[in-house]
C-alpha cells in the first residue's frame, strides 16, 4: 500500500517536472524565435532594407509598386510619428537615387518601426492598424 | 558643387513663391500652379481641359504675371485662319516690299483657348510651331522668345461645331491637367474673395528672366539613376501589354514624363529623380497618350486611362 502511494507520487512528480520542462522550452524558444526577427541593422541602408521586408509582410494590401512617399505616408496615417523617419529618408534617397555615399544619419526611427511592424520575419497582416 | 546646391534651394525657394503669389488670386489650384512651374522649367507645353468657369483662364494669366512674362491669349473660333496664330507676310506700302509680320504666338506664354474649336489646318500649324519653338513662312524662320509655353485650353462637354485633337497632336504637350468643379470649402473661398473686386494687375513678379534660365539649365543635370531609368522603362512596357489598352505609351511619352520628372526634382530641392517623382507626375503626363481598348471596356473592364495607369503603377515595383 505504501509502496504504491510512493509510486504514485513519483509519477505525478515526474509528469509535474515534464510539463515544467515543456513549458520552459516553449517559451525560450519563443523568446529566441522573437529575438531573430527583431531588426539588427548596422546602417541607414539595412534599416530602410529592413522596414521594405516589414512593411511588405505586416501590411498585405500595400501594393507592390509602393514608394517611400506613400509608405511614410500610409504610416502617418496611421498615427505613426515619422519626422524622424522622414529626415533618415532624405538621407538615404541621396545615397539610393543620387550617388552620394551613405550619410551618417539617426535611423534608430526606422529600425523602430520595423521593429513595431514585427521585425524582418513578421506574419501577414500583423499591425491591424495599418490597415485601411 | 556649391553652386549646385544653390540652384537646387533656388528651385524650392521659387516653387513656394510662385504658388503662394498665384494662390492669392486663385483659389485652390496649388497642384496645378506647380505643374504649370515644372511644365515651363521642363521646356514643356501644358493642355488645360475643363468646364467653362473653373479658373483656366485666370490661373494661366496669373502664372504669367508673376513670372514677369508676356502673356497673349487667341480665343480658338471656327474661322480662324493658321496666318492669325503665327503671323505672315504683308505689303508694306511705305517700303514698297512684303514684309513678315509676327503673330499672337510670339510671347512667352501663349494662352490657346478652345483650342478644339480651331480646324484642324490651325492646330496643326500651331501644334507643329510649339514643337520646333519657331515659325516658317515662305523660306522667313523666325524664333520665339524665351521662353516659350503654350496653355491650351479645351472644354471636353462640347460636341458641335468642335475638331478633337487626334492622338498625334495631344502627344505634343507635355501634360494635360483636368480641371474639376471645386470642393465646397474652395468654392465658398472662392465667392468670399470675389465680394471685393480682384485687381490681376496686382500680382507681384516673384521670378527674374536669368533665375527662369538658370532652372531651366539645371534641369539637364538632375540625376536619373539607373535603376529609376529602369523603373521608367518596366512602366512603359506595362502600358503596352495591359489588355485594356489599345495603344501604350510611347518611348516620346517615356522622355517627356523623365524630363517632366527632373523639373520637378529640382522644384523640390534635390538634384536626383526619385520613384515618387516620376509616380506623383505621371498621371498628368501620360493618361492623354494612352488609347483605351474598346473591346475591353464592352467586356466590363475599366474605361479609364487614369484607373488603368494607377493599377500599373500601383503593379511595377520600384528602386526602394
Amino acid at each position: 500500500m505504501v509502496a504504491f502511494a510512493v509510486s504514485s507520487q513519483l509519477v505525478t512528480l515526474a509528469v509535474l517536472l515534464a510539463l515544467d520542462a515543456l513549458l520552459y522550452f516553449t517559451l525560450a524558444s519563443a523568446l529566441l524565435s522573437r529575438r531573430g526577427r527583431r531588426v539588427n541593422a548596422k546602417n541607414l541602408a539595412e534599416a530602410f532594407k529592413a522596414l521594405e521586408a516589414a512593411l511588405k509582410q505586416a501590411v498585405p494590401d500595400l501594393p507592390d509598386g509602393f514608394t517611400w512617399g506613400e509608405a511614410l505616408e500610409r504610416l502617418r496615417s496611421a498615427g505613426v510619428e515619422t519626422d524622424g523617419m522622414e529626415n533618415a529618408l532624405k538621407g538615404y534617397e541621396r545615397y539610393r537615387y543620387g550617388g552620394r555615399p551613405l550619410p551618417d544619419v539617426d535611423y534608430h526611427e526606422v529600425v523602430m518601426v520595423a521593429n513595431l511592424l514585427g521585425g524582418v520575419g513578421a506574419r501577414k497582416g500583423g499591425i491591424s492598424i495599418l490597415g485601411q | 558643387m556649391q553652386e549646385r546646391v544653390e540652384s537646387q534651394s533656388l528651385g524650392n525657394e521659387i516653387r513656394d513663391k510662385v504658388v503662394s503669389e498665384v494662390s492669392r488670386f486663385v483659389v485652390g489650384r496649388e497642384k496645378e500652379t506647380e505643374i504649370l512651374l515644372t511644365c515651363l522649367i521642363a521646356r514643356g507645353h501644358v493642355l488645360l481641359e475643363g468646364p467653362p468657369g473653373v479658373s483656366k483662364t485666370l490661373l494661366a494669366n496669373t502664372f504669367s504675371r508673376c513670372l514677369g512674362l508676356e502673356f497673349k491669349r487667341v480665343q480658338f473660333t471656327p474661322d480662324i485662319l493658321p496666318l492669325d496664330i503665327i503671323g505672315g507676310f504683308v505689303f508694306n506700302l511705305k517700303d514698297r516690299e512684303f514684309e513678315f509680320r509676327k503673330g499672337p504666338v510670339f510671347t512667352n506664354i501663349l494662352l490657346a483657348d478652345e483650342l478644339n474649336r480651331a480646324p484642324p489646318k490651325v492646330q496643326s500649324a500651331l501644334l507643329e510651331s510649339m514643337q520646333e519653338r519657331q515659325v516658317s513662312v515662305e523660306g522667313h524662320t523666325e524664333k520665339f522668345p524665351f521662353p516659350f509655353m503654350v496653355i491650351a485650353t479645351q472644354n471636353p462637354l462640347e460636341f458641335a461645331g468642335v475638331y478633337p485633337l487626334p492622338e498625334g497632336q495631344l502627344d505634343r504637350f507635355m501634360v494635360k491637367l483636368n480641371f474639376k468643379y471645386p470642393s465646397v470649402a474652395a468654392e465658398a473661398s472662392i465667392l468670399e474673395r470675389n465680394l471685393s473686386d480682384i485687381e490681376i494687375s496686382e500680382v507681384k513678379t516673384v521670378l527674374t528672366r536669368d533665375q527662369l534660365e538658370e532652372l531651366v539649365k539645371q534641369v539637364s543635370q538632375v540625376k536619373v539613376s539607373p535603376e529609376v531609368l529602369a523603373y521608367v522603362a518596366k512602366v512603359a512596357e506595362a502600358t503596352r501589354t495591359v489588355a485594356s489598352l489599345a495603344l501604350g505609351a510611347s518611348p516620346r511619352a517615356m522622355v517627356q514624363l523623365l524630363h517632366c520628372s527632373r523639373a520637378k526634382a529640382l522644384l523640390a530641392g534635390r538634384d536626383f529623380v526619385t520613384p515618387d517623382d516620376i509616380k506623383e507626375i505621371a498621371i498628368d503626363v501620360l493618361t492623354h497618350r494612352l488609347t483605351i481598348d474598346r473591346t475591353a471596356v464592352t467586356s466590363g473592364r475599366s474605361g479609364n486611362p487614369s484607373d488603368i495607369l494607377m493599377s500599373i503603377l500601383d503593379r511595377v515595383e520600384p528602386p526602394r
